[in-house]
């Protein structure tokens, strides 16, 4: 039996061909990651998250201790060598149930900042449905890297799905800004209990 | 049709298998027998001594994404009261620096990574992580200064001791082999021991308002 007839070698070399058409059609040519699509905003903006919800940074504090608004009265606020970075969001819940957020700064020098342990106030999540939610989550960080600033907030996902990420520009453009709101941080922040309320569309 | 050679040759394979049955029945007895004493003396694996420098502190380690400087050791006792048992616990204080030079993450020291080596083959005590700040698993950022921290670990109420080993295990960062599909990209992981630091602990009775 002939094995290497032409016609059969043609078809290898087809299937090879094909491959690499595949290949260039991923949608890593479309997208920085194959399965996420970033939104990208700034404080003060709304923005979508995992479906109908939608998420907004209302303000952000600089501050030299934190304090949990629900702890006892005697409770001494916590120090840094750094400085506190408090994130005050406003989150409205649709009918689809988004994922769980992870939320972390990341800064243009790299620095990745996780938000702080010991505070059973801080951190970011979604009421029920038809109601929003504010509240705060507190990240320590380093002074000395805090030039373009941005929060990101990553749902926990299965990766068989097209999911969104929201990236937002906390607008620290220079080392010069990053100076001036750590000069001005307050003594101490206390992270209010988080508030829900019915959502007014 | 099945000539007579075929039939002489089962009959002479047939003796043969008959002849060296208990012959084999004892070698597989053998082996069987073998692996049991194996088993019941400790194994196939040679006992290898520390493979891990050990100092004694005050001691600076770097190991994985961490470095440590060992200052001091407690063991904190609670004595036996009214309403409740003796209590004991080890203290280990240390300046604890996020070193993490690859991704350059906040994290929280796992209690895997320091261990308590209590030494004559018993098995080590993790640590339950490290306290700064006064906050368990205080999250240190990359980039700022040492925190002092300590960890504890659970020992028996009436462990005393005059030197204690503390062993540290660092993470690497490797990746995963891609083979199986999984993702290639490398991260923290795979910890083993970097170095075991001996301590000479102090016994502090500890009171119940001090917990």
């Amino acid at each position: 039996m002939k094995l290497y007839r032409p016609a059969t070698v043609m078809v290898g070399v087809l299937f090879v061909l094909l491959g690499g058409l595949t290949r260039l059609a991923t949608p890593e040519q479309v997208f920085e990651e194959q399965n996420m699509v970033a939104v990208r905003g700034t404080i003060g903006e709304s923005l979508k998250y995992g479906g109908d919800s939608t998420v907004t940074v209302t303000r952000m504090k600089f501050a030299k201790g934190v304090l949990d608004d629900s702890g006892n009265d005697d409770d001494k606020p916590i120090e840094t060598n750094g400085v506190y970075v408090a994130i005050e969001w406003d989150t409205v819940r649709g009918i689809q149930k988004p994922s769980n957020v992870g939320a972390k700064l990341i800064a243009d020098g790299g620095t990745v900042y996780e938000p702080i342990g010991g505070l059973t106030d801080s951190g970011i999540d979604f009421p029920e449905a038809g109601f929003a939610k504010t509240g705060a989550v507190v990240f320590e960080a380093n002074p000395t890297d805090l030039k373009g600033l941005t929060l990101q907030l990553r749902p926990s996902m299965f990766y068989n799905v097209l999911n969104t990420y929201v990236e937002v520009d906390l607008g620290i453009p220079s080392e010069e800004v990053a100076q001036q709101l750590v000069d001005g941080a307050e003594a101490q922040y206390v992270v209010q209990n988080p508030v829900v309320r019915v959502a007014s569309s | 049709m099945e000539s007579l050679d075929d039939v002489i040759d089962a009959m002479i394979a047939d003796r043969v298998i008959h002849r060296h049955r208990r012959k084999w029945l004892i070698a597989i007895a053998l082996v069987v027998v073998l692996a049991l004493v194996i088993l019941a003396t400790g194994g196939w694996k040679e006992r290898v001594g520390r493979t891990v420098p050990t100092i004694s502190a005050p001691a600076t380690v770097e190991s994985g994404k961490w470095e440590y400087n060992f200052t001091k050791a407690e063991i904190r006792v609670t004595p036996k009261s009214e309403y409740r048992e003796a209590e004991a616990e080890l203290r280990v204080y240390f300046d604890l620096k996020n070193i993490d030079g690859e991704e350059l993450t906040s994290d929280s020291l796992q209690g895997k990574l320091l261990v308590f080596v209590p030494g004559g083959g018993q098995d080590y005590v993790d640590s339950n992580g490290a306290n700064c700040r006064g906050e368990l698993n205080w999250v240190l950022v990359y980039g700022l200064p040492p925190e002092s921290c300590f960890t504890t670990f659970k020992v028996e109420a009436d462990f005393r001791s005059d030197l204690v080993e503390i062993g540290v295990q660092g993470e690497r960062y490797e990746s995963d082999s891609g083979v199986l599909g999984a993702d290639e990209d490398p991260y923290w992981q795979n910890e083993r021991p970097d170095a075991v630091v001996q301590m000479k602990p102090a016994v502090v009775e500890v009171t119940e308002d001090d917990k």
